[in-house]
């Protein structure tokens, strides 16, 4: 069953990144070199590395101070905080650029389409990772080397000297993440009209044909983003992800902060969940005809289907991957994680362009070109390794021992992953599908690629949308996917705090 | 007649349904070394905790130098304003700073100048014998070795209290036989009223002017004999 997994994972996530690879080095002809030397490259390269760094810095100044208030700061609900303050990492980022597009200041209206509004629009976006990330990292801090530090000086000192300086890794791995998001979007660069590497590889692909070309621009994003990724997944390590938080042992504790703590999370969450949602609603309720939306119940349909479908897919492989991983040696184990951190942070885009190279061409490969089967390749391409490195951190909480215990019994390895290892799984295995689903269900970028002609997904009708529909009708549908992302999270986190609460 | 240098009146502290510590009285006398001695979950790490400020007190009273720190449900003065030294079970070394550097940010926060922060690192670096250290992290020391920097860290603010939350625990006979003298040496010579909580009696025997039993989070028996202190060795 392994060995399947890992077939699969090879075929669908490897094989498109490596013929990608491959070719653009095979190929190091006249094509690439024209490229590599064309002027608008300084331009892409220049507007690409501020998208990212502009973005990680913005995001880690958001988000590293609100985890910091999740961790130390005692506020009443804090679950609820954290759930609408994490809420919008869920939203497709191109939803959150439409309200953007139509916020309607006119103080702001000439920094609608610019490389700063597409910064502010993905820190908006990605802040939680970064929050997530630091508030995870201090509640792994063990609270006696903060009651130490607290015996001699004041909890300000403590936080300064001791706390951050330990929790500085993550927030700087977190950042590093946020930047290869960053430059690996493609929806928000679009639609705000900023040149990125990853608009002129769908640019060059989907609008000139010229498959050299594309290739040709993928291969910087393609390494920046595999080095970046790399340096983090290292750095990271073992806290890469976390399923369990940690006892809530918090001495350095900041009560005085609570009412202005709270002020400024309200804030945040205000402008990066209620004011897009709100937007989208006041455009929405401008609708005057429901020929868009009936028009896009296919659309509809064929999301709901296919990242339900994909999101199975997903997480039966990722389940096998994961365990293997788990259980796995230190060493082999981190290279894995590198590995699928690398594979996740691999551009939407360029993802599309490896599996066209890959899938497009004469039987039997070509036999799935041009299918619904497509779009799944590139759910399992662009969402197996994230679903494994959940999978494989929830397995690493099943201890070894128990295993060893039942193959003493003489249990055989196949009964006890199903009897002893699936059943305490339960949990992950249902995070991972809602992970899974999310993520499918507003994917654009890879989808617009490969999607068969005359199908579409709805990112891909709202995409397509934007530029010849009333801005009403494109929210309206807009809403209609946030509100599709939300509920399975909705669910999921109530099934689980009632399961805490018990 | 000086005031006692800690004095608990009444003290009681409950988590959830468990009283940790049920109406505990006592008073340690300046300069000398009490050892408190029970069974695990007898409460002796929570009356520690309440005396350093890492707990708060449901009802009674905490006083240092007579001096009111902590009352039923409020603290009075914070943990770092109380003058104290805290060795905890598990040592607490910061991992990312080097010897040298755990007794620094704790002089940081004496106010003292430079050349005297210096002085006194330098000194408490000498009095446990790991000068030859400084410069390492905890995690390339070994188990001795990190209990000896617990130590320095603790008394180089020369705290008024020296507090010990069985810092031996986790040591192998021989090695805490060594640290056991060691530490009555260094106890004896600063006069360092000390309050050091453990299981073992043999830790009493060695470093005890006083004894207190502890059981179910009361005080059953209090034993003061500056002549029972004996090195075993």
């Amino acid at each position: 069953m392994i060995g399947l997994a890992f077939v699969a994972f090879v075929v669908c996530c490897v094989l498109p990144v490596a013929y990608l690879l491959v070719t653009t080095l095979g190929a190091a002809g006249s094509g690439y070199v024209v490229v590599a030397l064309d002027s608008r490259q300084q331009g892409l390269l220049l507007n690409t590395a501020l998208l990212g760094i502009g973005t990680a810095l913005l995001a880690t100044t958001i988000g590293a101070p609100l985890g910091i208030v999740l961790a130390r700061v005692p506020l009443r609900r804090r679950n609820v905080v954290r759930l609408l303050a994490g809420a919008p990492v869920l939203l497709p980022p191109y939803i959150v650029a439409l309200a953007w597009v139509n916020l309607g200041w006119d103080w702001l209206s000439e920094w609608t389409y610019s490389l700063p509004a597409a910064i502010v629009v993905l820190s908006l976006v990605l802040y939680p990772l970064s929050m997530l990330a630091t508030e995870v990292a201090l509640r792994r801090i063990d609270g006696r080397l903060e009651e130490a530090g607290l015996i001699v000086a004041s909890p300000g000192r403590v936080l300064r000297g001791i706390t951050l300086p330990l929790v500085a890794p993550s927030v700087v791995a977190a950042a590093l993440i946020i930047f290869v998001l960053a430059v690996s979007e493609f929806g928000v660069p679009g639609l705000l009209r900023v040149r990125v590497y990853t608009t002129e590889v769908f640019t060059a692909f989907a609008a000139l044909y010229d498959f050299s070309r594309a290739i040709a621009l993928a291969l910087p994003l393609l390494v920046l983003c595999v080095v970046v990724a790399a340096v983090a997944a290292a750095l990271l390590g073992d806290r890469l992800v976390t399923t369990r938080r940690s006892v809530a042992f918090s001495p350095v504790a900041f009560h005085a902060w609570r009412r202005p703590a709270f002020v400024g999370v309200a804030l945040v969450i205000g402008m990066a969940l209620a004011l897009p949602l709100l937007i989208l609603v006041r455009e929405a309720l401008g609708v005057r005809s429901l020929d868009s939306a009936t028009g896009s119940i296919d659309a509809i349909v064929n999301s709901l289907l296919l990242a339900s479908v994909g999101a199975t897919l997903i997480v039966t492989i990722a389940v096998c991957l994961g365990y293997a991983q788990a259980r796995a040696s230190r060493g082999v184990r981190l290279a894995a994680q590198v590995l699928l951190v690398v594979l996740f942070a691999v551009p939407s885009t360029i993802v599309g362009v490896g599996l066209i190279g890959v899938w497009n061409r004469p039987a039997p490969f070509g036999l799935l070109y041009g299918t619904d089967a497509m779009l799944l390749l590139a759910y399992l391409a662009r969402f197996v390794p994230v679903a494994t490195l959940i999978l494989a951190a929830a397995t690493q909480t099943v201890s070894v021992s128990q295993e060893e215990a039942s193959a003493v019994s003489g249990v055989g390895w196949l009964r006890t992953v199903r009897g002893i290892v699936l059943p305490q799984l339960r949990v992950g295995v249902a995070g991972a599908w809602v992970v899974a689903f999310v993520l499918a269900f507003g994917e654009l970028g890879t989808s617009i690629l490969v999607a068969p002609p005359g199908e579409a997904t709805l990112p891909i009708r709202i995409y397509t949308l934007i530029a010849n529909t009333p801005s009403s009708n494109v929210a309206m549908l807009a809403l209609l996917q946030s509100a599709v992302i939300f509920l399975p999270v909705a669910a999921f986190g109530a099934v689980v705090s009632m399961r805490e609460a018990r | 007649m000086k005031a006692a240098a800690i004095t608990l009146t009444d003290v009681t502290k409950r988590f959830g349904s468990h009283v940790a510590l049920d109406s505990v009285s006592l008073e340690v006398l300046p300069g000398t070394a009490a050892v408190v001695l029970g069974p695990s979950g007898c409460g002796k790490t929570t009356m520690l905790r309440v005396i350093a400020g890492l707990e708060v007190p449901d009802s009674g009273q905490v006083l240092l130098d007579g001096t009111t720190v902590s009352a039923a449900g409020r603290t009075h003065v914070p943990p770092h304003r109380r003058q104290l030294g805290f060795v905890f079970q598990d040592l607490a070394l910061w991992p990312h700073l080097t010897v040298r550097q755990n007794l620094d940010f704790v002089l940081g926060s004496t106010g003292l100048s430079r050349p005297e922060q210096e002085r006194r690192a330098h000194d408490a670096l000498a009095l446990v014998r790991i000068e030859e250290l400084a410069g390492r992290y905890p995690h390339q020391l070994s188990g001795g070795e990190q209990q000896r920097v617990a130590l320095a860290r603790a008394i180089v603010p020369e705290p008024r209290v020296l507090l010990l939350d069985e810092p031996l625990s986790s040591l192998d006979a021989e090695l805490r036989a060594d640290l056991r003298s060691e530490l009555a040496r260094l106890q004896r010579a600063l006069s360092l009223t000390t309050v050091y909580v453990t299981h073992d009696r043999k830790d009493a025997a060695v470093l005890a002017d006083c004894v207190i039993e502890m059981r179910a989070g009361r005080v059953l028996a209090v034993h003061c004999d500056r002549s029972r202190r004996h090195d075993p060795a």
